[in-house]
């Protein structure tokens, strides 16, 4: 998006300054989005996004800026200023005097460092990023905002399967995001990104309560989503969600044997050992999973996979944001560890191979490790032999988000939907279920997995902020977790 | 094109096609200094900026924003702004009219410190962390400061602007005693970069994670609960979804009907002020030019106020009290302020559950109805003994439970809140709350 000669010139500033590498990130979105409440338009908005992000690498030290002025002069300032806080800085928190904030890039120790290349100079090669295999086949041009609109309002009609439910909310979500990444390894490449997202939610309330359901399917496509995932239907089983929520219990408080359901159910992975597997957490030791790889760290039941690859994946990418070409990283084979999830900067910390794993929010992030399409795949177990033999647990059918630290790996989340086990049957609703834990002990305690592996869609929030991801795994048992319910 | 010459050119285009328009600017400048191993060693400086428009035509409003300032991408959102009003229903609404509201700062000389003392604050901070030996890894120990520049303008009249920043020392760490392994963050904000003591944070941080280690499960059970001031601030924010006007409009909030009303115990007042001296949230005007007052919302239990912007105000029959919140890129929403709960008299000792802290309130909560069942820390005192508990969660209903506060505390805690407001709260004291353990 900028002209070959500015990263050139940009990569070269950061360089003489003396970053060891230098990286240029620009992006232009647009995102278009629309709610209904009722059928009826409660949000329309629009809007262009437009940055970029220089990000410079002294050692194992990080400086990260951002502009939206995409102007060679403001860009030029943007790294010039950079180098002189990381100059002033550096000088200034090495002692009390603060003798060296007189912010003199050109004075520092690394004024004048010729480029390491070796060739006199950077050499950008575009690199092609392969077949756009997630591009849509209905752009967002086919269609006008009051088609749109009619969609919607299948959803809410679909919802309004009784009269139990008094409110549906609908909304679509569609991004068109173009990249562009330099850095001073010399390569140059791009990606277009288009995503869409349906989300509907149904309130039903009696005389006593008020109870919610939800339904979210998104995808890397245009329009056709809407094909896929028809909207009444979308709307039909959140409003059975929130009717089964309405009529059940408060669910029961202690630890119990739960039943994990397939797709979303991924959740308790994605929050309990996927983000302990990110190398930002493993890197500066900030993970109880670091230093493991080759060790049984799950029951042998569990291999975890994040693949960025899936064809219009929610998740997927043909490139990761910073450049990298995106793959599929088997975490965990047979409960052992085989891999981290490695970024750049993380592989420069710990040595491990990088996994085209960086990604950002967009450009007011500097990238991380992060999950792309994370998954438990498919073992062996029929789903209903799971039930067999718990006298009292949990089946935890959908899950909500969630929450994890990863220094100690106690995480939680809501049961969206949950019913109870008794003697080995699905017995009656319960709703306002909690599981929490510890990951590293949860993932021990499967101990047994089912093959109707299926992944849905979230947003993932942490340091590089909000991103699409994937979470996904067939029926799982676990043989306890405890529920934070009514005690 | 510049900023202001972007919101000129946007203004002067709207009068041309006769629309009703308002034009919210902002930009903001932030910097970010971690130091890693006694030294600044990361670094992280950005502005970012852009125009919002609303826009109302034939009564019906729309929006639409944009970061890139050049003249074909400011058509492009007006025209978007439009044909999103458009798809409305018909309606009624309308700019509110709007007079000189003058041009304000609020951060003065706040953050001029020098570079190189806002990085010895971070490094300041990281020594005071690496200290104590129970600190296996010091994720982040950062100096950060905000920065932003607020500009309104419309066709009806409204012209505005300020200035505002605050400045901050944020600590996030894992700590761990045998096999005990905990970690928790602590931060510290204020109006003013020498206000701030980072050596003091370090210490904070490190008795609030270290006073968790060596936890031994709950047992579950029913028991008395104090809430400390942070976790008081989380029920706050939960709490000011069912206080929004936008709920309220929406048909979804708990306390519609209830002005007047009893809905919290008789020690329960709750006040919002947006002009509170040196407040971290305090403004000039909300985002649509309303002046900030302070607004008195539970007073001894009785439900006196939602909040409210000129919009959601018109719909439910009540006024506005200038909690108006967007940003160039949101639609108009209601957020509070600086949300002060009132200290009391103090909480007496005694056997129960002292919550320190709750995980995942996005997740284990519901703001509709009010069922909180999330992951907590906290310390039990049985028999006048005291000791760290963990692996529990802590379940009640937000609504039932202000009503049943039985003491608050007399000291007070002012945190930076999500979404850009601050909370000023005490710890509070409610009877057997429920427990789920071991």
């Amino acid at each position: 998006m900028l002209t070959h000669d500015v990263y050139d010139a940009l990569l070269r500033r950061a360089r003489s300054g003396g970053a060891d590498f230098a990286e240029v990130y620009v992006e232009r979105w647009r995102k278009r989005a629309l709610r209904t409440v009722n059928g009826g338009v409660e949000e329309a908005t629009s809007s262009i996004q437009l940055g970029a992000g220089v990000r410079m690498f002294f050692g194992e030290d990080v400086v990260y800026g951002y502009t939206n002025d995409l102007g060679e002069a403001a860009l030029t300032e943007l790294v010039g200023d950079l180098l002189a806080l990381r100059h002033a800085g550096r000088n200034g928190g090495a002692g009390a005097s603060g003798t060296g904030h007189a912010g003199n890039a050109a004075g520092g120790d690394g004024a004048g460092r010729p480029d390491a290349s070796g060739r006199g100079g950077l050499d950008l090669r575009k690199l092609d990023v392969g077949p756009a295999i997630h591009a849509p086949s209905v752009a967002f041009d086919r269609h006008d905002k009051r088609w749109r609109l009619e969609r919607l309002r299948e959803a809410d009609a679909g919802a309004r399967i009784a009269p139990e439910i008094t409110q549906v909310e609908a909304s679509l979500q569609e991004v068109e995001q173009e990249i562009a990444v330099a850095n001073t390894d010399g390569i140059l490449v791009g990606d277009d990104r288009v995503r869409t997202r349906l989300v509907v939610h149904a309130i039903a309330s009696d005389a006593q309560e008020t109870q919610t359901g939800h339904g979210g399917p998104g995808l890397s496509m245009g329009l056709e989503l809407l094909d896929l995932y028809q909207p009444a239907d979308v709307g039909r089983r959140a409003a059975e969600m929130a009717l089964t929520n309405l009529r059940a219990r408060k669910a029961p408080a202690g630890s119990m044997p739960v039943v994990v359901g397939n797709a979303f159910g991924g959740v308790i992975f994605h929050e309990a050992l996927g983000h302990l597997l990110e190398t930002t957490a493993v890197a500066r030791n900030a993970s109880v999973l670091a230093g493991k790889l080759g060790e049984q760290i799950a029951s042998p039941v569990v291999t975890y996979v994040d693949d960025g690859t899936i064809p219009h994946g929610w998740g997927s990418t043909r490139i990761d944001d910073e450049g990298a070409p995106t793959e599929r990283t088997v975490l965990i084979e047979n409960g052992v560890l085989k891999s981290y999830m490695v970024d750049r900067w993380g592989s420069l910390l710990t040595g491990y191979r990088p996994t085209g794993s960086g990604r950002r929010q967009d450009y007011t992030y500097a990238p991380t490790s992060r999950m792309r399409n994370t998954f438990v795949t498919n073992g062996d177990t029929p789903k209903e032999k799971l039930f067999e033999g718990i006298e009292r647990g949990l089946y935890a059918k959908v899950l909500g988000g969630g929450q994890v630290r990863p220094g100690s790996g106690e995480y939680n989340f809501a049961v969206r939907e949950g019913y109870m086990i008794r003697d080995g049957e699905i017995a009656e609703p319960v709703r306002g279920a909690m599981l929490l834990g510890k990951g590293p002990d949860t993932i021990k305690k499967i101990v047994a997995v089912s093959n109707d592996q299926s992944n849905e869609p979230g947003m993932c929030g942490s340091r590089s902020g909000s991103i699409p991801t994937e979470v996904g795994q067939p029926h799982l048992l676990v043989s306890d977790i405890v529920v934070g319910g009514e005690a | 094109m510049s900023f202001k010459a972007a919101k000129q050119w946007l203004l002067n285009e709207g009068r041309r096609r006769g629309l009703e328009l308002e034009v919210l600017g902002s930009s903001q400048r932030q910097l970010e200094i971690d130091a890693v191993d006694g030294k600044a060693a990361d670094f992280n400086l950005s502005t970012r900026g852009g125009v919002g428009v609303r826009v109302v035509v034939g009564g019906k409003v729309g929006y639409a924003s944009t970061e890139d300032l050049a003249p074909e991408a400011l058509a492009w959102t007006l025209d978007e702004a439009v044909e999103n009003a458009e798809l409305q229903p018909a309606g009624r609404a309308a700019l509110p009219a709007g007079g000189a509201l003058g041009r304000h700062d609020l951060l003065d000389e706040g953050l001029s410190a020098e570079l190189a003392a806002k990085a010895g604050a971070a490094v300041e901070l990281h020594r005071g962390l690496a200290q104590d030996e129970r600190v296996q890894s010091i994720q982040y120990a950062r100096y950060s400061e905000g920065q932003i520049d607020v500009e309104l303008g419309s066709t009806t009249g409204v012209d505005g602007s300020y200035r505002a920043g605050t400045a901050a020392v944020i600590a996030g760490l894992v700590m761990r005693e045998g096999e005990s392994v905990k970690q928790g963050f602590e931060y510290d904000a204020k109006g003013d970069f020498h206000q701030l003591e980072p050596g003091r944070t370090a210490l904070r941080a490190l008795d609030q994670i270290g006073r968790q280690l060596g936890a031994r499960p709950l047992i579950t059970g029913r028991r008395r609960a104090i809430f400390e001031p942070q976790v008081v601030g989380s029920l706050l924010q939960l709490l000011s979804y069912a206080l929004s006007g936008k709920t309220l409009a929406e048909g979804k909030s708990a306390l519609a009907g209830k002005l007047g009303e009893r809905i919290a115990a008789e020690n329960v007042t709750l006040v919002d002020d947006a002009t509170r001296h040196g407040g971290l949230a305090s403004r000039p005007f909300d985002a649509e030019g309303t002046p900030s007052q302070r607004l008195v919302v539970i007073e001894n239990g009785t439900f006196r106020s939602f909040l409210h912007n000129t919009d959601t105000a018109a719909r439910t029959g009540q006024s506005t009290t200038g909690h108006a919140k967007r940003d160039y890129r949101s639609t108009l929403g209601v957020a509070p302020t600086n949300l002060i709960l009132e200290p009391g008299s103090g909480i007496s000792p005694g056997d129960g559950v002292l919550v320190t802290d709750l995980m995942g309130v996005h997740a284990g909560a519901n703001p509709i109805t009010g069922d909180v069942s999330v992951q907590a820390m906290g310390l039990e005192t049985a028999n006048g003994e005291t000791f760290p508990v963990d692996d529990f969660a802590v379940s009640f209903n937000l609504f039932e439970l202000l009503l049943r506060v039985e003491e608050v505390g007399a000291e007070v805690l002012e945190r930076p809140a999500a979404g850009g407001g601050s909370v000023v709260v005490p710890s509070i004291a409610v009877a057997d709350v429920s427990f789920a353990g071991k």
